[in-house]
C-alpha cells in the first residue's frame, strides 16, 4: 500500500472518532504546551538577564566587593569585619593590567521635592571615571554630567525624574532637591539632609542594573558621599581593565583577591554569565522534565485509546488482511494514526505554549507597572525588566520530535498487536 | 492438462478447543478447475468455513497440502500469504464492508492494498460497480444501501484484483429471499459470462442447486462431490 493511501486511511479512521481523537490530542497539546511555555519563558528570562548583565557589567570591568567567595552585586558575608575603603582604589590601581578603578558608596535614602518624597538609592561615584566606564549607560538625556562636579551636584536617573512614565516630571535639570538618608548609627537616629542641584537627568537605561547605573538611583560626587554618609567605607570598587581578554580578567581577579588576603570577592561579567547560563540550563532541564511527565501521561492515554480502537476494529483488520494487506502495513496504519495525533498535538501545543508564554510575559510586565507613588518606584526597579519569550529552533524541533515520538512509542505495542492478528480469528471477532 | 485453480491433498485441520483437539477437516481431497462453480453444502460445524479459509490462504493446514494455481500455501510466510490473498476474492456472509467508505472506495480498497494507482482504481471500481448493477449507488455508504446492495458491493470488491477465484461464505445468508435470488443470478452470470471460478459454501439447498457442481460435507469430510 502506498504511503499516501496509508495516510489517508489512517486519517479517515481518526476522523471517524473525532471526540476521542480530539481528547487524545489534547493530552499531547497540554504536555507540549507546558514544555514550550516553560522553556521559552525561561529562555526569555535568561536572555533578558544576560542583556541586563552585559549592559551593567562591561566586559572589561570587574566589581570588587567585600566578602569571601562569590557575591552577586556585592552581597556576601562580611563576618570577618573587613571593610573596603575608598582609598583601596590606590592599591588596585597599582596592579598590572588595571587601567583605573573607582569606589562606589551607596545608601538607601529619599529624594524630596516639595511635598513629594521618593525612595531611592543614593550613590556616590567619581563622575569622570563612571562616565568613562559606563559610557553607554551613564549618559545624560538632558543637562550635562560634570566631570569635575561641585559638591551639591546631583545626577538623577530617569525614573527619579519621571517616575510615572507619563511625562509628569518630579524634578528636572536645574531643580533643587533635598537628599535624605537615615543615619541609624547616630543616637538618636536622625535624618541627614542636604540640598543638591540637579545638573543632569540620565537617559533611560531599563533593567535592574546589576553593577551598573540604574534608572532609579541618584548620583552624587563620591567625596560628597563620604562626608554626607560620614564614612570611608565603600560598597564596591569598580575596576576597569586594559582589555577584556579572559586571561587578563583572571589574572587581575586573582591579583585583587590576593592583595586583600582573600577578604574580597571579585565579580567579572564572564564569570557571572557562565554561572547564569549553567544555572538556567539546570532550571530548563528541571522544568522541562516536569512538563515531560504530562506528556508521558498523554502517551499512556494514546496507548489506552489505541488498544480500545484495536479491539473495536479487530474485524476491520481481519477484512484488510483477507484483502491481502500485509502485517507491516497494518502496523504502519496504526503508527500513522499516532503520528497524525502526535503531530497535530505537537503543533497545537507549540502554538498554545508560545501563546501562553506571551500571556505570562505580558502579565509579568503589567504587574511591574501597577502601583502608585513610592510603591511604583520600588516596583519600577524590577518592573522595568521585560521578558520576551524566546522560542528557539531547538525547542521548536525538540517539542515536535518529542510529541510525535511519544505518540509513536506508545502506539508501538497496540500497532504491533494489530499487525499480528490472525485473519481468521479477526474475521470471526464480534 | 492445465493446473487446477485449487487443489487440496489429504488436507487436515485440527483446532484446539481449550485442551480438546477438534478435527475440523479430516481428509479433504478437492480439485477445482478454471471456470468451475462449486457449491459446498453441509450443516453448521461440518467444516465448510474452515475449508474456505484454507483455500483462501487465511489459515494454514495442520497436515496435507493446499495448492493455489500450483503454489503450495503451507510453504509461504505471512507476507507471501498476504500477496496471495490479493488474488483471492472473498465474499462474506456479513459483507464486511468498511462503513466509513463509499461503495466505490470499498471496491478500491483491495486495489489500493495492491498498489494500483488512483486513476486506474477509480476507473475499475466504477466498471465493477456497473457490472454488479450499482452504477447509481457509487457514492453511497454501506449504511445507505440495502443488504442485497451491500453484498453486490462486496462482490465487486472481491473482483477488484482479477482474482483467481471467488470464495463465498453463505453469500445470501443475511439477505431476504427475493434479493438473494438476484444475488445468485449475478453470481451465475459472473461464472457463465465472465468465466469467474467460484467456490461457495452454504447450507441452503436452493442456492446450491444453482451451481455446476455440488459437494456435500459432513464432519470434516467431503462425502459426495458430483456435477449438478
Amino acid at each position: 500500500m502506498k504511503v499516501d493511501d496509508i495516510f489517508s486511511y489512517a486519517f479517515g479512521s481518526i476522523k471517524l472518532r473525532k471526540l476521542r481523537a480530539g481528547l487524545t490530542t489534547l493530552g499531547v497539546v497540554i504536555g507540549i504546551a507546558a514544555i514550550v511555555a516553560l522553556l521559552s519563558i525561561t529562555q526569555g528570562l535568561q536572555n533578558t538577564i544576560t542583556v541586563q548583565l552585559q549592559t551593567g557589567l562591561a566586559t572589561d570591568t570587574l566589581i570588587v566587593s567585600t566578602g569571601r567567595g562569590f557575591g552577586l552585586g556585592g552581597g556576601g558575608g562580611t563576618n570577618s569585619g573587613f571593610k573596603l575603603l575608598v582609598t583601596d582604589t590606590q592599591t588596585i590601581d597599582k596592579l598590572e593590567n588595571v587601567e583605573t578603578s573607582m569606589a562606589i558608596i551607596q545608601r538607601v535614602g529619599y529624594v524630596k521635592l516639595g511635598e513629594t518624597v521618593r525612595t531611592t538609592t543614593i550613590v556616590g561615584v567619581d563622575f569622570a571615571k563612571y562616565t568613562s566606564i559606563y559610557s553607554s549607560t551613564f549618559v545624560a538625556e538632558s543637562g550635562e554630567i560634570p566631570l569635575n562636579p561641585e559638591n551639591e551636584t546631583v545626577v538623577v536617573g530617569k525614573r527619579v525624574s519621571d517616575p510615572w512614565k507619563n511625562g509628569t516630571l518630579l524634578c528636572n535639570v536645574n531643580d533643587t532637591v533635598e537628599i535624605i538618608w537615615t543615619n541609624a548609627t547616630a543616637r538618636p537616629p536622625r535624618n541627614e539632609t542636604y540640598t543638591g542641584h540637579v545638573t543632569a537627568v540620565l537617559k533611560e537605561i531599563g533593567g535592574f542594573g546589576i553593577g551598573g547605573p540604574s534608572d532609579s538611583n541618584v548620583y552624587i560626587p563620591v567625596s560628597q558621599a563620604q562626608s554626607f554618609f560620614g564614612t570611608d567605607e565603600c560598597s564596591q570598587i569598580i575596576v576597569k581593565l586594559v582589555n577584556s581578554d579572559k586571561a587578563t580578567i583572571e589574572s587581575v581577579s586573582k591579583a585583587i583577591t590576593n592583595a586583600f588576603s582573600e577578604e574580597v570577592s571579585v565579580m567579572s561579567s564572564t564569570a557571572v554569565l557562565n554561572l547564569l547560563s549553567s544555572v538556567f540550563s539546570i532550571i530548563q532541564l528541571f522544568l522541562g522534565g516536569i512538563a515531560a511527565i504530562s506528556l508521558l501521561v498523554a502517551g499512556i492515554g494514546i496507548m489506552n485509546i489505541m488498544i480500545v480502537s484495536l479491539m473495536e476494529r479487530t474485524r476491520e483488520i481481519g477484512v484488510l488482511k483477507a484483502l491481502g494487506m500485509k502485517g507491516r502495513t497494518v502496523l504502519l496504519v496504526f503508527l500513522c494514526e499516532s503520528v497524525i495525533i502526535g503531530l497535530m498535538g505537537a503543533l497545537i501545543g507549540i502554538a498554545s505554549g508560545w501563546g501562553l508564554a506571551n500571556v505570562v510575559a505580558i502579565v509579568f510586565r503589567g504587574g511591574g507597572g501597577i502601583g502608585l507613588g513610592n510603591q511604583a518606584a520600588q516596583a519600577g526597579t524590577f518592573g522595568a525588566m521585560t521578558i520576551t519569550p524566546v522560542l528557539t529552533p531547538m525547542v521548536f524541533i525538540g517539542a515536535l520530535v518529542f510529541g510525535v515520538g511519544v505518540s509513536v512509542v506508545f502506539a508501538l505495542y497496540p500497532a504491533w498487536r494489530a499487525s499480528k492478528l490472525k485473519p481468521v480469528e479477526a474475521l470471526r471477532y464480534e | 492438462m492445465t493446473t487446477p485453480v485449487v487443489e487440496t491433498i489429504n488436507l487436515k485441520k485440527t483446532y484446539m478447543l481449550g485442551k480438546v483437539p477438534v478435527d475440523a477437516l479430516r481428509d479433504i481431497n478437492l480439485k477445482v478447475e478454471k471456470g468451475d462453480f462449486l457449491a459446498i453444502l453441509g450443516p453448521s460445524g461440518s467444516g465448510k468455513s474452515t475449508l474456505l479459509n484454507m483455500i483462501g490462504a487465511l489459515d494454514k493446514p495442520t497436515d496435507g497440502k493446499v495448492f493455489i494455481e500450483g503454489i503450495d500455501v503451507s510453504k509461504l510466510n505471512d507476507n507471501k500469504l498476504a500477496d496471495l490473498r490479493r488474488r483471492v476474492g472473498f465474499v462474506f456472509q456479513f459483507f464486511n464492508l468498511i462503513p466509513r467508505f463509499t461503495a466505490r472506495q470499498n471496491v478500491e480498497l483491495p486495489m489500493a492494498i495492491a498498489d494500483l494507482n488512483k486513476d486506474e482504481r477509480k476507473k475499475r471500481a466504477e466498471e465493477l460497480l456497473d457490472i454488479v448493477g450499482l452504477r447509481d449507488r457509487i457514492n453511497h455508504k454501506p449504511t445507505e444501501l440495502s443488504g442485497g446492495e451491500q453484498q453486490r458491493v462486496a462482490i465487486a470488491r472481491a473482483l477488484a484484483n482479477n482474482p483467481r477465484f471467488l470464495l463465498m461464505d453463505e453469500p445470501t445468508g443475511n439477505i431476504d429471499s427475493r434479493t438473494a435470488s438476484e444475488i445468485i443470478q449475478l453470481i451465475k452470470r459472473l461464472n457463465e459470462e465472465k468465466d469467474v471460478t467460484i467456490i461457495m459454501v452454504t447450507h441452503d439447498q436452493l442456492l446450491a442447486a444453482q451451481a455446476k457442481r455440488i459437494g456435500h460435507m459432513l464432519d470434516g469430510l467431503i462425502i459426495n462431490d458430483a456435477v449438478n
